[in-house]
């Protein structure tokens, strides 16, 4: 017995045991003491609420609904909005952070200064002032009678109108993911080795996967289309109101905004270290071999940098969909929101908290999981480094 | 297998080259010609401008004052000039400088193909070929970092090989390995340069420079102090800094 607790196998699955064990009971007496507060003050415990209605409204949503709609539905839309002002915000984020990221690597003073000023403001303001700075100038701009057009583009306080093509939901949908799959399909196709094909070849089995693609998304419009109705909607004053296009609340632009600028300052930083971290050494050899600046940084630089970034980059990603939850102060309803007001008007507080923790773990760690996968995917082969 | 050109135009030529670091001068008026086939060994203290000397001739460095011209063309702002030159000379690194991200054979096909513009079925043909020669053919699949050193620099070696220039630089292409793995690098650049390359190696290896150089350069300070044949370089030299770093390097 004694030599057995010797033996560090059965110690660490010893401990692993009284550590699970420890907290399983600590989760169990919570839950126990909460039923009994709960029932004390007559609120039935239980996830039966979730296909009752919820007997209010939603501001924004990409899925119809009405206040009739129950429960579960309302978080199936929280959970849709919040994924979907997550991406908005992750990609605009994304591009901002290697615009100044890359301004900070750059030989150019000007534009190492503009990079640095960049980061410096935006990384020290806390993100919740950002928001309601940034919600504050957009609900301070021109009513809609007074808006200025450009390009068919409408900026008013009620919210940003855009041209939009006059097409069925579905067949928006469907020509999205189209035109998706017009920008993955060519980076999927180019995964393999870049000399598995001829260059030249490989890039014409590109440029095709992305324009057939792309063919696809113009007929689904085409197809889509509202009969009688020119292809593109744009938003125009009628009376008090602004009718056509689409509109895009001040909530949503605020939020994509916020998150855009902030998130942008800290990818910024990833993208410079990235950069930063790829040894001189390479590109030296990349240039004396002859190819041009364009090449080393297509072929060298970026690859060398993205495989340095990644990581530190999903951790970003992870984090900046958590901050989507600021929904809540300017009242853009994501998922956060969403349970905050069930909780409210139903009261079930531990279910809901429940749903909402569920609900971001497994946003989250899918979107871990994607990182690691393409990780894994473009890993440095080969780790005896030796010499 | 160089072609010997018929201007008498030598493979390189530099004159009065000065080279700044901020105020810091690390080349101050050196002068050198190098005829093709011929085969240079730079030596000297660190910090004499061995490295920036060499570097200056690909434009890894850029001069700012006197003249450079490599096979005849004058190197210059243009960048049309500098991208002819280094189509025509390959470098190896004291620290290999392999693509960590590409396989071996890729390492070595990259530049042909995207420079050259040859098809892939010749750069693969190429590339065997040197690898061969490197004798290394069986690595070609492997990732750099699966290698020990010396085959790492055998690869830059190949790699550069590959684009068929006409002259070599070596920057200290040893001093980075293991002592076992020093002389199958050497091996390699000794037959390179008994098929007549034209080379430019900065290195310590005095066996080396006794057996293929054909003039030993010293450096010290930013400027050439000594050029003579290995055999007076190491027995007559009448420099006594000379003297002294020979003293040292060969451990007497
Ligand atoms: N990028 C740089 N910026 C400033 N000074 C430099 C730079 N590169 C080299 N120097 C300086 O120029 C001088 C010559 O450097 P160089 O690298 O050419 O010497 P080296 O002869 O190759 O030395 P080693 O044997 O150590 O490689 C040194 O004093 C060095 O400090
Ligand atoms: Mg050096």
């Amino acid at each position: 017995m004694v030599s057995l607790l010797r033996n560090q196998k059965v110690r660490n699955a010893l401990l692993q045991v009284l550590y699970v064990g420890s907290i399983a009971a600590m989760v169990l007496a919570g839950i126990v003491i909460a039923r009994r507060n709960l029932a004390d003050q007559g609120i039935t415990s239980g996830f039966d609420f979730l296909f009752k209605s919820t007997g209010w409204d939603v501001n924004f949503s990409l899925l119809p609904a009405t206040a009739n709609d129950p429960y579960w539905w309302y978080f199936l839309i929280g959970i849709i909005n919040t994924l979907f002002l997550g991406s908005v915000g992750l990609i605009l984020a994304t591009i901002v952070g290697t615009i100044v990221g890359l301004a900070r690597t750059s030989s150019n003073d000007l534009a190492r200064l503009l990079g640095r000023t960049y980061v410096d403001i935006f990384r020290n303001i806390p993100l919740i002032l950002q928001v309601f700075f940034w919600y504050a100038i957009i609900t301070h701009l021109p009513t809609p009678r007074s808006a200025h057009e450009a390009w068919g583009f409408l900026l008013t306080s009620r919210g940003l109108y855009i041209p939009f093509p006059n097409v069925g939901s579905a067949a928006f949908a469907a020509a999205t993911v189209a035109v998706i799959a017009a920008i993955v399909l060519p980076a999927w196709l180019g995964r393999t080795s870049l000399l598995a094909q001829p260059i030249g070849q490989r890039r014409t089995i590109q440029f095709a996967a992305a324009a057939a693609a792309l063919a696809c998304a113009t007929i689904i419009l085409a197809l889509g289309r509202l009969p009688d109705t020119p292809l593109l909607d744009f938003p125009a004053l009628q009376g008090l109101n602004l009718r056509g296009g689409l509109r895009i609340p001040p909530e949503f632009a605020t939020l994509a905004i916020a998150i855009a600028i902030y998130g942008g300052s800290y990818i910024a930083e990833i993208v410079r270290g990235g950069f930063k971290s790829v040894g001189t050494g390479q590109v030296e050899a990349a240039l004396s071999l002859g190819l041009s600046p364009w090449r080393v940084f297509t072929l060298v630089r970026l690859p060398l940098a993205l495989r340095a970034m990644l990581p530190i980059l999903a951790n970003q990603y992870v984090w900046l969909m958590k901050a989507t939850t600021m929904g809540i102060a300017v009242g853009f309803t994501d998922f956060f929101m969403i349970v905050a007001l069930t909780i409210n008007h139903s009261g079930q507080t531990l279910e809901a908290i429940g749903i909402l923790m569920a609900g971001f773990l497994a946003i989250n760690l899918s979107l871990a999981a994607v990182f690691n996968r393409i990780n894994k995917a473009i890993a440095l082969k080969g780790n005896q480094l030796r010499g | 297998m160089i072609s010997t050109n018929s201007t008498g135009e030598p493979a390189l030529r530099i004159e009065n080259l000065d080279k700044y670091y901020g105020t810091f001068q690390a080349l101050r008026g050196i002068n050198l010609s190098v005829q093709r086939g011929e085969k240079i060994v730079v030596c000297g203290p660190s910090g004499s401008g061995k490295s920036t000397m060499i570097r200056c001739i690909n434009r890894l460095e850029q001069h700012n004052g006197g003249r450079i011209a490599v096979l005849g063309t004058e190197l210059n702002d243009d960048v049309g000039n500098i991208d002819e030159i280094r189509r025509e000379v390959g470098m190896v690194f004291q620290h290999f400088n392999l693509f960590p991200h590409m396989t071996v054979l890729e390492n070595c096909m990259i530049s042909p193909m995207i420079v050259r513009k040859q098809p892939r079925a010749q750069a693969e043909a190429t590339a065997r070929h040197y690898l061969e020669k490197v004798r290394i053919p069986e690595q070609a699949m492997k990732y750099p970092s699966q290698l020990s050193g010396g085959q790492q620099q055998r690869v830059a070696i190949a790699r550069a090989l590959c684009m068929q220039p006409q002259i070599m630089l070596f920057d200290e292409p040893t001093s980075a390995l293991d002592p076992e793995m020093v002389s199958e690098v050497l091996d390699v650049m000794v037959t390179l340069a008994s098929e007549g390359m034209t080379m430019i190696c900065v290195t310590h290896e005095m066996g080396f420079a006794r057996r293929v150089a054909d003039r030993v350069l010293f450096m010290d300070g930013g400027e050439i102090l000594e050029e003579a044949p290995p055999d007076e370089f190491f027995t007559s030299s009448r420099n006594e800094r000379t003297r002294q770093f020979v003293s040292q390097v060969l451990g007497h």
